[in-house]
């Protein structure tokens, strides 16, 4: 399955990933790996545990048990802040945004810039957030607004420039568009063939087989906290990866799709 | 075409609303509108009122709950509450007379009565971030701990006779003018700005400074805002809050120095119900207790309006029953303009 990437290291690699809360099992025994210039879906209903995985590979979360490596190294990823240290970089479903900050002040929140006297360089923060919402969406004008006056798209849109801002390596997408209209939706799948091309290793978390099928090389789907089935895109279609996400199998007599064997 | 269309008209509604104050802004402007009120009503109920002398008065009396009101505004922009500001302030103010009584100078010995207070907040805040122990409950805790402690150290008598330097924080002024008049009696001509105002001055310099200019300050902002936001931008929350907790405790350990010096006596029951003072002019401010919002600037113009308040019906002959009364509608009058500026 892994031919083409034989010969370079996994830039990510989840190895056998339990999580426990108490009695409940919410991610068992699952390992995923994702390789520069890839775009791994991680699909599965509701309460499937992929945002549970996500989170630990962000550092939100810890595992019950388990490795993660990036580039091959063992990483401890304890805090937020270590899996930023490997360049691990997150959009959350819902946002992670500080309502009364504005656009800027959140674009570099933890990671603030700083004057030569130790105190936040506001002029530069603001000049770099103008410079990086604009590349996402031209239009951006209230930068000095609180992010709970802007709509859901503009929101949105400093979330993802949050991300890419501090050159991700690995990118985790939780649903990015599930708050976009149509344009902004595709705005966000170009960033994402774009970002591909440069090399980065994407987990997308999505409900739209559309972007799924647009965008993935491969997917990985769960059930019941399971890891059950990884394929390449082509092997696969729309009816296999519901039936994944519904009955955690196959359908019966499934071949790979696009395969003449 | 429709949806550019809509944007246009949305940048008009937000453009044709930049001439008016926003939110925070407004609420400040408000209070200050309401402390300039105040002043104006009570210039003319009282004519004494209009006075520097009774200005210099207000602003003494004012400086502690001022410079409480700066330790509450930042643990309140965090999303919590400290309760307990007043009894640190009683104990500030035994471990200083207690150590000056076994022969320590007056400088270090109010060092280490600010270094109490701040121990109190610290543990304020390991509580709160480490144990998960709600602000309110935490603080609440430390409230009753630092008063027992402050009155077991003393059996609840006040320490007296500390000498003259000890009064000195408290009573001192700047640029004091007294003429000696030819009878012999001094004549005061300008009583000289209070020592105490002063240091309220600075320390809302500093604070306002830190919450606007430095990391902290932004942290501060984010965590009460968004804690969970907060933790997964990389923010420190835990060490963010026992920041604010601890801050918090060193300034009540400051106002209990200028209160019991003011005294020139140590008393370990003072300061009783001083951090419900201190909320009320954080809220009057525009601090908000669901946290994110807030500002010194505010909470000084709030504490300055408890203090005109307090003084202007002092000298009205108003009864400190009416004037509980008074500030209390005040306080619920001042959320209520909040709620309805949030709502809009």
């Amino acid at each position: 399955m892994l031919d083409t990437h034989a010969s370079t290291t996994p830039l990510v690699q989840m190895s056998d990933i339990h999580k426990h809360f108490g009695g409940i099992h919410a991610v068992e025994g699952v390992s995923v790996d994702l390789y520069p210039g890839e775009v791994v879906g991680v699909l599965g209903h509701n309460g499937a545990g992929k945002s549970c995985l996500m989170r630990m590979l962000a550092g939100a979360m810890l595992p019950t048990g388990g490795e993660i490596f990036v580039n091959g190294q063992r990483a401890d990823l304890k805090t937020p802040q270590d899996a930023k240290r490997y360049g691990i970089e997150t959009i959350y479903q819902t946002l992670a945004l500080a309502n009364h900050l504005d656009a800027a002040a959140n674009l570099f929140l933890g990671r603030e810039l700083k004057t030569r006297f130790g105190n936040l360089d506001e002029t530069r923060m603001h000049a770099e957030t103008k410079d990086a919402l604009r590349q996402l969406n031209p239009n951006f004008k209230n930068l000095k607004d609180p992010v709970a006056r802007l709509s859901g798209g503009q929101r949105q849109v400093i979330a993802i420039a949050r991300a890419i801002y501090f050159q991700a390596k690995v990118l985790i997408m939780d649903e990015p568009t599930a708050a976009l209209g149509p344009s902004e939706t595709a705005m966000v799948a170009d960033l994402t063939l774009r970002l591909k091309d440069e090399g980065i290793g994407i987990f997308l978390i999505s409900h739209d087989m559309h972007d799924v099928f647009d965008l993935c090389d491969r997917v990985m789907v769960m059930n019941k906290g399971r890891n059950v089935g990884t394929f390449r895109i082509g092997d696969v279609d729309k009816d296999d990866i519901l039936s994944l996400i519904i009955k955690g199998a196959l359908p019966d007599g499934w071949v790979p799709r696009g395969r003449t064997s | 075409m429709g949806e550019e269309k809509n944007f246009v008209t949305a940048k008009q509604v937000t453009s044709g609303m930049r001439f008016l104050p926003t939110g925070s802004a407004l609420h400040k402007l408000s209070a200050l509108l309401t402390l300039l009120l105040l002043i104006a009503a009570f210039s003319f109920t009282s004519p004494a009122f209009l006075s520097v002398n009774n200005g210099l008065t207000v602003l003494l009396q004012t400086s502690v709950i001022g410079i409480l009101a700066i330790g509450m505004t930042m643990v309140i922009i965090t999303g919590g509450i400290d309760l307990s500001v007043g009894s640190v302030l009683a104990l500030a103010g035994v471990v200083a007379g207690l150590v000056i009584k076994a022969g320590v100078p007056v400088a270090p010995a109010m060092a280490l009565g600010v270094l109490a207070g701040a121990a109190c907040g610290l543990v304020n805040g390991i509580v709160i971030s480490k144990m998960r122990i709600t602000p309110f409950v935490a603080t609440l805790g430390m409230m009753m701990i630092a008063r027992g402690v402050a009155l077991q150290l003393t059996g609840a008598a006040p320490i007296s006779r500390l000498g003259e330097a000890f009064g000195l924080l408290g009573n001192g002024t700047f640029f004091r003018i007294v003429e000696m008049q030819p009878n012999g009696f001094p004549k005061v001509i300008f009583p000289g700005i209070p020592y105490p105002a002063v240091l309220l001055v600075l320390t809302a310099l500093l604070g306002a400074y830190l919450l606007q200019k430095r990391q902290i300050g932004r942290h501060i902002f984010s965590v009460g805002s968004n804690e969970e936001a907060a933790r997964l931008s990389g923010v420190n929350v835990d060490r963010t809050k026992i920041w604010a907790y601890t801050a918090s405790g060193a300034l009540a350990g400051l106002a209990g120095m200028v209160l019991m010096s003011r005294l020139v006596t140590v008393q370990p029951n003072e300061g009783v119900m001083y951090e419900l003072d201190a909320i009320a002019a954080s809220v009057i401010g525009g601090a908000s207790l669901m946290g994110g919002v807030g500002s010194i600037s505010g909470s000084m113009i709030g504490a300055f309006i408890i203090g005109v308040l307090r003084n202007g019906l002092n000298m009205a002959g108003t009864s400190a029953f009416i004037q509980q009364i008074i500030i209390g509608i005040v306080v619920i009058g001042a959320v209520y303009i909040d709620q309805i500026r949030n709502r809009n």
